[in-house]
């Protein structure tokens, strides 16, 4: 009994010197247990399935972000990751008769060899002939799959697949719990020593090879992880909605996740996440006022773009914390010396 | 043990009709340290460039302890024990300091050698420590001053554990003070030894540099090079005193 209470004591200790010094911190844990509970407060079917949607493009807003934003190899066909997933599941699942369990993963498989693909002819190119490039992929692939319509559904989609479950919650706590999930290896990803080498990358390339490191096979993996991440979200956006269309694939798709990323701040993982969970549901919002709708969104990412140019995030961040001078460890922005180092913060 | 270090033999490089190295052959022996000199665009910064396989030569061989370097990946050059500064310093600005060096201690090469370093930011603290600017590890590296980011260049380089280290100008830019540091840094490394978790055989060096005067006290001997074409070779008393490479630097009619 004492020894339970020792380690309670102790993880409170940790909870307190680690998570409650710093707003960011609190504010993702507030998200965490906010998503995980709002079933709680209110089981609403239209607000269920926002969130459900709003979480599957963050996932997909976060695969971007892993591959352009970190590593610099600009995407304009991201679109293409998330309809091979979408298709690629729903084949797998209407013609063979796969479970979506089963078929969800085996399409990020797909677009992980999609990733592949794609990312060696892009890993000679650069700046404008890389994004251009890019932004041809998805196309052509929607050529072939309205060239296909006994295989692909040709420009209905394919319909009539099945949901991994059909009950309400289940829905919800299994796309919240993947993205909470994904969002967190992906977090861990560019944390890690593979993460400096893609930052590493989007600087210089070339002083990243003189450093000794094989900059093709990382820029490969990071097609190929950005590929399955975006991947699952197509997979999971396919059989929630039971239909894979030629929208999963549309230029607007590619285009919107681009600007989810610089809205929240690019190279960030929790940046484009945030920026999702903001813009998504804004736009149902503004559905309210139906022939304006995409005008104020527009309006709105502008304003943002133009006041906040490293992003909504960031700026947020920067209003409410402060980095030490000497250690930079970040600090709540009340603090008037550093938790740490002790350190002047002024 | 014969067996010399590098051979370069014959290599060439044309940026269009401009012949930047001509047919330019050389050796070096183990641990030696070479001198690199010649008016500006005599093709220095190409030449070593064309070693470290930034740039591939026309023609001509490059061999690297008996294995030819032409052709290979500039990674699997650095791997195999050939590192290099960039003379206009390429730093990842916005990453931190530590961050810069941590790259290169990434590599294969550095990786693998260092399996007892239970962190990679462990060694690429002792290499900024080496290179004196460990102060500022956390800083971003567009803070610092042309002087600093030398010796962050030179961090870089001696964190993938060369055999044989390219320096371009590592004075360039430096006050008289901060040059003497620099080039008590070069020897101390030249002499080898243990830095922390870093460890030094003592690499070779070649040696690219204007001013001959800090530069002749580390050397063991220097070539010149003239319009991409080798001028002179020997001790650095030999070449100051060389009649053709006063010509050179001095122009025709010199005094
Ligand atoms: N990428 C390139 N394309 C075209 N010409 C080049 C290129 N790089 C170098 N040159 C030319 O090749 C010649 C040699 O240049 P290099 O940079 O090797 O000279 P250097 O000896 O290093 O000079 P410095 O002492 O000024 O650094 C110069 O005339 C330069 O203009
Ligand atoms: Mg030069």
């Amino acid at each position: 009994m004492g020894l339970v209470i020792f380690y309670v004591k102790k993880l409170f200790k940790i909870f307190r010197n680690e998570v409650l010094v710093l707003p960011s911190r609190v504010v993702v844990g507030l998200f965490f247990i906010v998503l995980l509970g709002l079933p709680l407060v209110t089981q609403d079917p239209y607000f269920i399935r926002i969130i459900i949607l709003t979480s599957i493009f963050a996932i997909f807003a976060a695969s971007w972000d892993l591959l352009s934003g970190f590593t610099g190899q600009m995407n304009f066909g991201h679109a293409l990751f998330f309809g091979v997933g979408a298709y690629g599941s729903a084949m797998l699942n209407i013609h063979f008769n796969i479970p979506p369990w089963a078929t969800i993963p085996m399409g990020a498989i797909v677009a992980v060899l999609a990733g592949l693909i794609v990312g060696i002819p892009c890993l000679r190119l650069k700046h404008t002939y890389l994004a251009l490039t890019t932004l041809a992929f998805p196309i052509i692939l929607l050529g072939i799959i309205i060239a296909l319509p006994d295989i692909s559904g040709g420009e209905l989609g394919m319909t009539g697949l099945k949901r991994i479950t059909e009950s309400l919650l289940g829905n919800y706590y299994l796309h919240v719990g993947v993205f909470l999930v994904l969002a967190v290896i992906m977090w861990e990803i560019t944390d890690s020593n593979t993460g400096i080498i893609f930052h590493a990358i989007r600087e210089d390339e070339l002083a990243v090879k003189a450093s000794g490191i094989n900059t093709v096979f990382y820029k490969l993996l990071a097609f190929c992880l950005s590929g399955f991440f975006a991947g699952i979200a197509g997979g999971l956006y396919a059989h929630y909605m039971r239909i894979a269309g030629p929208s999963t694939l549309g230029v607007d798709q590619s285009f919107t996740v681009v600007i989810y990323a610089i809205f929240g701040g690019a190279a960030t993982i929790y940046g484009p996440i945030a920026a999702v969970f903001i813009l998504f549901p804004l736009l149902e919002v503004f559905r309210l006022w139906p022939e304006y709708r995409m005008m104020l969104f527009a309006a709105v990412v502008l304003v943002i773009l133009l006041y906040m140019p490293e992003g909504l995030i960031h700026w947020i961040r920067d209003k409410i914390e402060k980095e030490c001078p000497r250690c930079k460890i970040r600090n709540i922005a009340t603090r008037k010396t550093c938790r740490i180092c002790t350190a002047n913060l002024d | 043990m014969a067996e010399p270090l590098l051979v370069v033999e014959s290599v060439n490089k044309s940026f269009g009709g401009l012949k930047a190295v001509n047919d330019v052959s050389f050796r070096m022996e183990q641990k030696e340290v070479l001198g690199l000199i010649g008016p500006n665009g005599a093709g220095k910064t190409t030449l070593l460039r064309l070693l470290t396989g930034i740039l591939k030569p026309d023609s001509g061989s490059v061999k690297f302890k008996g294995k030819e370097l032409v052709g290979r990946n500039i990674w699997n050059i650095v791997n195999l024990g050939v590192a290099c500064t960039f003379q206009n310093m390429r730093p990842f600005r916005r990453l931190p300091i530590i961050a810069n060096v941590m790259v290169s201690c990434l590599s294969p090469r550095s990786h693998g050698k260092g399996e007892w370093v239970k962190k990679v930011e462990n060694k690429a603290m002792d290499a900024l420590e080496f290179a004196g600017i460990s102060d500022m590890a956390l800083e971003k590296a567009s803070v610092l001053s042309q002087g600093d980011l030398k010796r962050l260049e030179v961090a870089r380089a001696i964190a993938s554990d060369p055999e044989l280290l390219l320096l371009d100008e590592p004075f360039g830019g430096l006050s008289p003070a901060e040059t003497d540091l620099m080039a008590k840094s070069i020897r101390r490394l030249h002499k080898g030894g243990r830095f922390g978790r870093l460890h030094s055989e003592g690499p070779a060096m070649i040696i690219v540099e204007h001013k001959l005067q800090q530069l002749m006290k580390i050397v063991d001997r220097i070539i010149v090079l003239n319009f991409g074409t080798l001028l002179a070779e020997g001790t650095p008393d030999e070449v100051v005193n060389n009649p053709q490479v006063i010509e050179a630097y001095l122009g025709k009619g010199g005094d």
